[in-house]
C-alpha cells in the first residue's frame, strides 16, 4: 500500500474563502522523492502543512477529503501521534530553533526528550544525524551563533534524528547559498535511498529535476499533474503554471533534442548529454 | 550618475572575526551583481555602503564625499537598501502606509507620498494589495512590497539583497523588468545575489566576495568564465555555460538565447 | 545573534544552585519582605538578594532594570510623602514641600520590596539556563505546556530587543532620524513598540509550529537528554529558607 494517499482532500484557511487546496488527490510510494513545484501561493505550503497534520489541527479551518499518511488518518488523528511518522522542516531556519538550547546537541536532542527516547539511544541517534549532515564540528556552538545554512541543516538534523518514515520539508533551501543548497539536496536524496520518503517544496527547478522520482505540478490549489520530471517539464503548458522549465530542457526544446523513445525532453546536464551521445 | 567609493573598507563585530578585510571598491554605471557564499560579507557590505554599519577602518565615499557625516536617514534619499528579510523592515499594518512611510519621511506631502507610493504598488503589480495587511501576505509579496516602499522614494541608488529569494519566475521577470528601468533611468543598481543564472541574465558587471575580500571584479561574462575560481568560493557557473561545456562548447555563455544561437550556428 | 535568552553564562555558587532551590528562594524572599513589617528585616533580605546578585556576577544586568523601576520607586515616595493618611511626624521640609516620617516608612518599605522582588527573580532567570528551569519543572510534574509558556515569557524580552534593532535600521534607512539627542530617540522610540510587539508574536507562533511537529506536546513520558545534577547541599539550603519563612510568619504573629 502507498505510504501517503492523498484523496479529494480541500482545505481552507480559517477566516477564508478561497480553497487553498481545491480537490487534490495522489499517491506517493515509500522512498520516493517527490518534488513539488508551483508558483507562488499555488498551495504548496499547504500541502506539506496538511501532510504534517498541522492543517486542520495547527490552524483549524475547512478540510474535505482524506489524508492517510504511514497508516494514520491524519484528520482523525492526534498531532504527537503524526509527528512521530512524520517530519516537517520549514524555510525560516531562526524560527525552527527551539531558543532555549545553548548547543546544536541539545538542540536536536529536544524532539527525543519529548518523544522520551531512552538516553543512550537518544545520545547515538544525534551523533548519527550530526554525522549525516556534516554538522559534528559546531555540534557544541550555540544554534543562534551559526549561519543560516548552519542552522538549516541543524533543523533538519532535529527532524531526522526523531526518524521518520516521512520528511516534509518546504523550501528548505531558500535562505541558503549554492553550495548549502546543494548539500541539502544530497543529504535528502541519502534519506530517501535509505528508504524514507521525501515529499519536498522547491522553486529550484534545477535541483527539483535532479533529484526527484516524480515531480508535483500545483496551480491555484489544484493538482495539475504527478509524473517523472521528464514529464512535467516537457509539457507545453507550463508556463501557464507559473513554472519556468530547468536550463536543460530549455537547451534542449530549442535544439529538438528528446529522448527517440518516449519523445521526451532530457532535464539535467546528464539527460543532455545522455541523449547527444545517442544520437 | 551616482557613484559609491569604498577605500580600505574594513569591518568586524568582534575582534576575533574579521568580516570584511580592506574593500576598494568603485560602483557607477552598470548593474552590478555581487555574490558570493553564505558569511562571505556581502550584506555587512552593503550595510555599511547604507550607513547603517560604520567601518571600523577605511571609508565610503558617496558622490565624493565621505558619508561618515551623515546620518542613516540623511542618506536615505540617495541609498536605498532593500533588506534580505522584509520581516526586518516591514512594520505598518497596512500596505499603503508601510510604502508611504519613507516618502512621507524624506519631505513628500501626503499626498505626493500617496501617488508615489501608489506608483511604486502598480509597477510592482500589488496596487490591489494598497489596503491589506502586510501580514497576511505570503513571503514573496512581501517581499516585493519591501522593493515598493524603497522605490516610492527613488533614490540614486538601489541596493537589493537577495531579491530573487523565494520568488517563482514571474516574480523574477518582474524584478529584472524594475532593475532594467530603473538602470535607464540613471539609477545605480547593487544587487546580491544567490541565483548565478539571474546574475548572468540581468547584470553587466559581477563582483565576487570570498572571506571578506573581493576574489573577482568584471564584466560579467568574464567573471563566470573562471571556472576554477569560481569553484574555489564554492560558485557555480551560470546554466548554459554548464550546458554547453557538456555539448562540447568552450567559452561562457550568459543566456539561454546566446548558447542556442551558438549552438544553431 | 547572541542566544535568545536572559541568562547570562557564568561559574559562580549561585550558577550551580539546582533551579528549584532558586525558585524557593524567590518565593521566600518575597514572602519574608510581605509578612515582616521591619524595615530592617526587610533591609536584610533585600541585602541578601543584592548580594546574590554579586556573587552570581550577575549584578550589573540587573541594573537596566531597576533603572526602569525608579520611575515608579520615585513616584511612591513622593505620593506616600506627601499624602500617607498616617502622616504626622514631620521629618523635613524642601520649601513648600513638606515630608512626613510615615509616609516615608511606608515609602521605604515599598521601594524595598520592590527591589526585592526584581532582583530574586533576577537571581533566578539570570543565572538560569532556561531549559534547566523548565526541565526541573516538567520532572515535577508540572506540564510542558506551562514549561513552554514559561520559556516564551522568558524569551520575549531578549527576542523583541533583537527585532527592534532590526525595525530601527529599517526605519531610519527610510529617512526616520533616530540617532541624536534624547528627544529624537524618545520621539523614534514609540513607533517602534508595536511592529516590535506584531514581529515577536509573529516568530513566536512560527516557534510554536516548530516545537508541535517536533513533538512538544506528546502526552507520554519524557526523558532528557542532561543528566540531573547532583547540586550539593540542596537540601540543607532548602531548609534554611523554609526556616526563614516559619520563621517570619511566627514573628509576625508573636509581635
Amino acid at each position: 500500500m502507498s505510504i501517503i494517499q492523498v484523496q479529494e482532500l480541500k482545505y481552507r484557511y480559517p477566516d477564508t474563502e478561497r480553497l487553498a487546496l481545491d480537490n487534490v488527490s495522489f499517491e506517493i510510494e515509500q522512498g520516493e522523492f517527490i518534488g513539488i513545484v508551483g508558483r507562488n501561493k499555488s498551495g504548496k505550503s499547504t500541502l506539506c502543512y496538511a501532510l504534517a497534520g498541522l492543517a486542520p489541527h495547527f490552524f483549524g479551518g475547512g478540510y474535505g477529503g482524506k489524508v492517510v499518511v504511514n497508516g494514520l488518518e491524519i484528520r482523525a488523528s492526534e498531532i504527537e501521534e503524526i509527528t512521530s511518522d512524520v517530519g516537517l522542516v520549514f524555510e525560516n531556519p531562526f524560527s525552527q530553533m527551539t531558543g532555549s538550547k545553548f548547543t546544536v546537541f541539545e538542540e536536536i536532542a529536544f524532539g527525543l526528550e519529548n518523544k522520551g527516547i531512552d538516553r543512550t539511544e537518544m545520545v547515538q541517534r544525534i551523533e548519527e544525524s550530526l554525522f549525516l549532515l556534516d554538522i559534528e564540528e559546531i555540534k557544541n556552538k550555540n544554534p543562534f551563533s551559526l549561519s543560516g545554512g548552519q542552522m538549516q541543516r541543524v533543523a533538519i538534523a532535529s527532524v531526522i534524528a526523531m526518524k521518520p518514515n516521512v520528511l516534509i520539508l518546504d523550501e528548505p533551501t531558500s535562505q541558503l547559498d549554492p553550495q548549502g543548497s546543494e548539500d541539502v539536496f544530497r543529504v535528502v536524496e541519502n534519506l530517501a535511498k535509505e528508504g524514507i520518503t521525501i515529499v519536498m517544496a522547491e522553486h529550484k527547478i534545477e535541483k527539483v529535476a535532479q533529484y526527484s522520482d516524480r515531480v508535483l505540478l500545483l496551480d491555484d490549489g489544484k493538482l495539475v499533474d504527478i509524473n517523472t520530471p521528464e514529464h512535467i517539464f516537457s509539457r507545453d503548458d507550463l508556463e501557464t503554471h507559473g513554472i519556468l522549465a530547468p536550463a536543460a530542457t530549455r537547451i534542449a526544446q530549442a535544439l529538438d533534442i528528446r529522448d527517440p523513445l518516449t519523445g521526451l525532453y532530457p532535464v539535467t546536464l546528464a539527460g543532455i548529454q545522455r541523449q547527444r551521445g545517442e544520437i | 550618475m551616482a557613484k559609491l567609493e569604498t577605500r580600505g573598507l574594513h569591518f568586524s563585530y568582534t575582534a576575533e572575526k574579521k568580516v570584511l578585510n580592506g574593500i576598494d571598491l568603485i560602483l557607477e554605471g552598470p548593474p552590478t551583481a555581487i555574490v558570493g557564499q553564505n558569511g562571505a560579507g556581502k550584506t555587512t557590505f552593503v550595510k555599511v555602503l547604507k550607513g547603517l554599519l560604520r567601518p571600523s577602518k577605511g571609508s565610503v565615499y558617496f558622490n565624493g564625499e565621505d558619508i561618515k557625516d551623515q546620518t542613516v536617514a540623511q542618506l536615505s534619499r540617495h541609498i536605498g537598501l532593500i533588506f534580505q528579510n522584509p520581516n526586518d523592515q516591514i512594520f505598518k499594518n497596512r500596505v499603503l502606509d508601510e510604502v508611504m512611510f519613507g516618502p512621507s519621511n524624506i519631505g513628500a506631502s501626503r499626498d505626493d507620498a500617496r501617488d508615489q507610493a501608489m506608483a511604486a504598488l502598480e509597477r510592482l503589480g500589488l496596487e490591489d494589495e494598497a489596503d491589506a495587511n502586510p501580514y497576511d501576505l505570503s513571503l514573496s509579496e512581501r517581499k516585493l512590497i519591501a522593493v515598493a516602499s524603497i522605490l516610492a522614494m527613488d533614490p540614486d541608488v538601489l541596493i537589493f539583497d537577495e531579491p530573487t529569494m523565494g520568488q517563482d519566475f514571474e516574480g523574477k521577470d518582474l524584478l529584472k523588468q524594475i532593475i532594467r528601468e530603473e538602470h535607464a533611468r540613471g539609477k545605480l543598481i547593487l544587487c546580491i545575489l544567490h541565483d548565478m543564472d539571474f546574475a548572468a541574465d540581468v547584470f553587466d558587471r559581477t563582483i565576487v566576495f570570498n572571506q571578506g575580500n573581493v576574489l573577482l571584479d568584471g564584466p560579467t561574462r568574464e567573471v563566470f568564465s573562471q571556472k576554477d575560481i569560481l569553484e574555489s568560493a564554492f560558485l557555480e557557473q551560470p546554466s548554459p555555460t554548464q550546458i554547453a561545456r557538456v555539448l562540447g562548447l568552450d567559452g561562457c555563455y550568459l543566456t539561454d538565447a546566446e548558447l542556442i544561437a551558438a549552438l544553431k550556428n | 545573534m547572541g542566544a535568545m535568552t536572559l541568562y547570562v553564562k557564568q561559574r559562580s555558587p549561585v550558577h550551580s544552585m539546582d533551579p528549584l532551590t532558586k525558585i524557593l528562594y524567590v518565593i521566600v524572599s518575597i514572602a519574608v519582605t510581605y509578612i515582616l513589617r521591619e524595615l530592617w528585616a526587610i533591609a536584610a533580605m533585600t541585602a541578601v538578594t543584592f548580594l546574590l546578585l554579586v556573587i552570581g556576577k550577575v549584578f550589573r544586568k540587573i541594573i537596566p532594570v531597576l533603572g526602569l523601576s525608579l520611575l515608579l520607586i520615585v513616584s511612591i515616595i513622593v505620593v506616600q510623602g506627601f499624602f500617607n493618611p498616617e502622616n504626622e511626624t514631620v521629618l523635613f521640609e524642601l520649601g513648600f514641600l513638606t515630608f512626613y516620617e510615615e509616609g516615608m516608612r511606608a515609602a521605604a518599605l515599598f521601594t524595598l520590596r520592590i527591589l526585592n522582588m526584581i532582583g530574586s527573580f533576577g537571581v533566578l532567570i539570570l543565572t538560569t539556563k532556561p531549559d534547566d528551569l523548565v526541565e526541573s519543572l516538567i520532572k515535577r510534574g508540572f506540564s510542558p505546556r506551562f514549561g513552554y509558556i514559561l520559556l516564551s515569557v522568558l524569551q520575549l524580552i531578549p527576542q523583541m530587543s533583537a527585532t527592534m534593532g532590526k525595525i530601527t535600521d529599517a526605519q531610519r534607512s527610510r529617512g526616520m532620524e533616530t540617532d541624536g539627542n534624547l528627544w529624537v530617540r524618545t520621539k523614534a522610540f514609540f513607533p517602534l513598540i508595536v511592529p516590535v510587539v506584531l514581529n515577536s508574536l509573529n516568530e513566536t507562533r512560527e516557534r510554536a509550529i516548530a516545537l508541535e511537529v517536533r513533538g512538544f506536546s506528546s502526552k507520554g513520558k519524557r526523558t532528557f537528554l542532561n543528566v540531573t545534577e547532583d547540586y550539593p547541599y540542596r537540601h540543607v539550603i532548602r531548609g534554611v529558607l523554609l526556616a526563614v519563612l516559619i520563621g517570619a510568619i511566627v514573628w509576625r504573629v508573636w509581635t
